[in-house]
C-alpha cells in the first residue's frame, strides 16, 4: 500500500481562517428526535400511563461558522449530539429549527439535500459501504448520476480514485469484504471525494481502525485535504486525533457547544471546567515512572430527555454555584475562543 | 523476589482451520508476580486476547492450546480438567471482557448473578446464605463506585449505563478474592471520563487487594498510565517486554517504535504522521523469519531467520536490528 500523493507538509494554517470568508454558516441549528406514537400510545399517556413522550434533543441552538480551507474539530462523548450536528451539516438531516448555509445557499429545502459539494465519510466502514456492490461502483454512482463523468469515462475515474487513496486500481472489481478495515476506509474516502465536494464531514473516520492504520488513514486525509484545498468538519471522540487535524475545535455536551476556538488554544488554556475535565481524562503517555493520578469528572452524562436546568455541566462540575444551577450560560468570547460558562 | 503468581512458557495457541492453521499465540513466555500490574499490547490479530483466553482456559475449538505450559501459583492449567479449571476461574483467576453487555445476563437481577457467581464456588468458602451474599454483593458495587449499592442489586443489566455495566462486570470478576485479573480491552467501548474513572478505580483496587492484573489493550497510552510492565505482542509472539517507563522511553524493536510513532499526540499538529507501512500479515502466511520484516524499515537478509532474543537488564526483544544498537 503506497500513498500516492507525495508527502506534503501540511503545516498549521498561515493565514488566519477568518481572512478566506466563512464557507458554512449554522444559525441556532435545533433537532429533536419525538418518540413515534401510535395513538394508542397517544390515549394511553393522555390517561397517565406510563408512556415515554420526551423528546430527545439531540442539538440545541448550535450556531457555529467554518470558514473556507478550515477544519473544524467536534470533540464530545458519547450521546452528546455531535454525530446529529454532523448529519445536520451534511444535508443528512434536517434540522427542527434553525438553519445551515453553504456560502448563503440553504444545504437542505424541503427535506431534501440541494447540494453535493458536502460530502460524508461515516466511521464504520463495514456499514456504510454496500456488501453486495463491487467497489467501483460504489465510486463511480454518484458521479454519473449527477453527470460529473459519462458511464465510459468511469474505470479510469475509478483507477484514479484507487490510486489516490493510496490502493492498487486492479482491486476495482472487488466487494467489500476482500479489503482490510484500513482499505475500505480509503474506499469511502474515494466514494465521497470522487463528488469532488468542497466540504467533507468526517464522523469518527479513524475510530474503528488499530493505531498503525490510523496513522496511514490520517496521513492520507492531510495529504488529500492540502491537494484539494477542503474544509472539513472532522468529528471524534478522540481528542488527541482532534488536535491533530483540526485548525479551530468545538466541545459539545448535551447537544450545545460549550467551548469552541483555535486548536492550539482550547488544548492548552480550556476555559470551560467540561472541556477541563475531558483533557485531563484522556490517558497520557508516560515516558516517566511516576505514579500518575487520574482526574476523572465526576459522575455521568445526563439523560438527553431530561436535560438539567441551567448549565448542562451544573451537576458534575467542580465549580458550580447557585448561579448555574438557574441559569444556562451563552457562549461569550475569552481571547479568540468562546465558552459557555459563568465562570470561565 | 517472591515466587511468581503466573509463570507462562513457550505458550501456543493454535487455531486449526480449514485453510491452515493459524499460530495465533506462538511461543509466548512471561511471568507475573502477586500484586503486578501488566499491560498486553497489541493490534487486531496479535493474539493479545487469545492469550487471555488461553490463561483462562476458555479457547473454542477449532483454537486450542498445542503447546507450552501456564503455571498459576505452582499448579500447571495446560491440561487441567475443566471441572478443576472451573474451580479456579471465577474464584482465584477472574476476567472482565470488553463488552459488559454480553457478558451480564439480560434477564437476571445484577443481585442474583452475583450470587450466582458466589454459591458457585461454595465449596471454597462454604455455603452462602442469600442475605450474606446480598451483603457482599453489595459492598463490592459501592467498592466500584456505584451509589446506592443495595437497591440497585435489584435492577436489571439494562437499567446501567455501559460506564455503570462495566464496574458492574468489575464487582462480580472481585467478587470471590481472586488472586488475578485477566482484563480484556475493559475500557475501549467506554467515554474518555468514564474511562479515567474506571482505570482510577482499578489501580486502586489493585493496589489495595494485592490482585495482580493483567490489562489487554491496543492503547498504549492506557497501559503507560496503569502498567508496571509491558509485553508487546505481533503476529502472535511477544516481540518486546520490560517497565512500561524504559520500553516507552526507548523502545528496542521497531515495531514498538512505530507504535509509539503513529499516534497523533508524538507528532506536530498538522504534520504528517510517522506511518508503519503496510497492514498486520495474515496468521495463515506468516513470512519467513521475522513476521514484522516487511514492514520494517531496518530490515534487511538478516531478517528472513527467525530473530534472536536480545535480553537487556529487565528487557528482551525478539530482534535482529534492535534500536540501541544501531546507535
Amino acid at each position: 500500500m503506497t500513498d500516492i500523493v507525495a508527502s506534503n507538509p501540511h503545516g498549521p494554517c498561515i493565514v488566519a481562517p477568518e481572512a478566506r470568508g466563512p464557507c458554512i454558516i449554522a444559525t441556532s441549528l435545533t433537532r429533536r428526535f419525538d418518540p413515534h406514537l401510535s395513538i394508542g400510545d397517544r390515549i394511553a399517556a393522555a390517561f397517565g400511563a406510563p408512556v415515554e413522550t420526551r423528546a430527545v434533543r439531540a442539538v440545541t441552538d448550535v450556531s457555529f461558522t467554518i470558514h473556507r480551507n478550515e477544519t473544524l474539530g467536534l470533540v464530545g462523548e458519547s450521546g452528546c449530539g455531535k454525530s446529529t450536528l454532523g448529519r445536520l451539516v451534511a444535508g443528512i438531516l434536517g434540522p427542527t429549527s434553525g438553519d445551515i448555509r453553504l456560502e448563503g445557499q440553504p444545504v437542505m429545502r424541503r427535506g431534501r439535500k440541494t447540494t453535493t459539494r458536502i460530502q460524508t465519510v461515516f466511521q464504520d466502514p463495514f456499514a456504510s459501504l454496500n456488501p453486495r456492490r463491487r467497489i467501483d461502483a460504489t465510486i463511480s454512482e454518484g458521479p454519473i448520476a449527477h453527470g460529473l463523468i459519462t458511464r465510459a469515462q468511469a474505470p479510469a475515474f475509478v483507477a484514479d480514485w484507487l490510486a489516490r487513496v493510496g490502493l492498487d486500481p486492479a482491486v476495482a472489481t472487488r466487494f467489500p469484504h476482500q479489503f482490510s478495515g484500513g482499505q475500505r476506509q480509503r474506499v469511502a474516502i474515494a466514494r465521497a471525494l470522487a463528488m469532488k465536494p468542497d466540504i467533507l464531514v468526517c464522523d469518527e473516520p479513524v475510530a474503528s481502525l488499530d493505531v498503525s492504520i490510523q496513522a496511514q488513514v490520517l496521513n492520507l486525509f492531510l495529504d488529500l485535504r492540502a491537494a484539494l484545498g477542503l474544509t472539513c468538519l472532522f468529528i471524534s471522540h478522540d481528542l488527541s486525533v482532534v488536535r491533530h487535524v483540526s485548525d479551530r475545535v468545538a466541545i459539545m455536551y448535551l447537544g450545545r457547544i460549550v467551548e469552541i476556538g483555535p486548536a492550539a488554544q482550547v488544548y492548552t488554556t480550556p476555559r470551560h471546567p467540561y472541556t477541563q475535565g475531558l483533557l485531563d481524562s484522556v490517558p497520557k503517555l508516560r515516558l516517566d515512572a511516576d505514579a500518575v493520578s487520574f482526574h476523572p469528572i465526576a459522575g455521568e452524562l445526563p439523560s438527553p430527555l431530561s436535560p438539567p436546568p441551567g448549565c448542562a455541566f451544573h451537576p458534575r462540575c467542580p465549580r458550580a454555584t447557585e448561579l448555574c444551577r438557574r441559569e444556562r450560560p451563552k457562549l461569550a468570547p475569552h481571547g479568540a475562543s468562546e465558552v459557555a460558562c459563568h465562570h470561565a | 523476589m517472591t515466587a511468581p503468581l503466573l509463570e507462562v512458557t513457550d505458550l501456543r495457541t493454535h487455531f486449526f482451520t480449514r485453510a491452515g492453521i493459524a499460530r495465533a499465540v506462538d511461543g509466548v513466555s512471561f511471568s507475573l508476580a502477586p500484586g503486578e500490574i501488566l499491560g498486553l499490547v497489541g493490534e487486531s490479530g496479535s493474539g493479545k486476547s487469545v492469550t487471555g483466553f488461553s490463561l483462562i482456559g476458555l479457547v473454542d475449538p477449532p483454537g486450542r492450546i498445542a503447546g507450552g505450559s501456564i503455571r498459576f501459583d505452582g499448579q500447571e492449567l495446560v491440561g487441567l480438567s475443566e471441572a478443576r479449571m472451573r474451580a479456579i476461574r471465577g474464584k482465584r483467576i477472574a476476567m472482565v471482557f470488553q463488552d459488559p453487555q454480553a457478558t451480564l445476563n439480560p434477564v437476571l437481577t445484577i443481585g442474583t448473578q452475583m450470587a450466582l457467581a458466589l454459591q458457585a464456588h461454595r465449596q471454597a468458602h462454604g455455603r452462602v446464605t442469600d442475605r450474606a451474599a446480598a451483603e457482599r454483593a453489595g459492598a463490592m458495587l459501592t467498592r466500584v463506585g456505584i451509589p446506592e449499592a443495595a437497591t440497585r442489586l435489584n435492577n436489571y443489566p439494562h437499567e446501567f449505563s455501559g460506564g455503570m455495566r462495566q464496574r458492574v462486570a468489575i464487582a462480580m470478576a472481585l467478587l470471590n478474592g481472586p488472586e488475578l485479573i485477566v482484563a480484556d480491552e475493559p475500557t475501549t467501548a467506554l467515554d474518555v471520563s468514564i474511562q479515567a474513572q474506571i482505570l482510577a478505580e482499578m489501580k486502586s483496587i489493585a493496589r489495595d487487594s494485592g490482585t495482580a492484573l493483567i490489562w489487554i489493550s491496543h492503547d498504549l497510552a492506557t497501559v503507560s498510565s496503569l502498567a508496571d510492565r509491558v509485553l508487546v505482542m505481533y503476529a502472535g509472539r511477544i516481540v518486546e517486554s520490560g517497565p512500561v517507563g524504559a520500553v516507552l522511553r526507548a523502545p528496542l524493536h521497531p515495531y514498538t517504535r512505530g507504535l509509539l510513532d503513529s499516534l497523533p499526540a508524538m507528532a506536530q499538529p498538522g504534520q504528517r504522521l510517522a506511518q508503519i507501512p503496510g497492514s498486520a500479515p495474515s496468521l495463515l502466511a506468516l513470512p519467513a523469519g521475522c513476521p514484522f520484516a516487511p514492514r520494517c524499515a531496518h530490515a534487511d537478509a538478516a531478517c528472513t531467520t527467525p530473530p534472536p532474543r536480545i535480553d537487556r537488564p529487565g528487557r528482551q526483544a525478539l530482534c535482529h536490528h534492535p534500536l540501541d544498537a544501531a546507535a
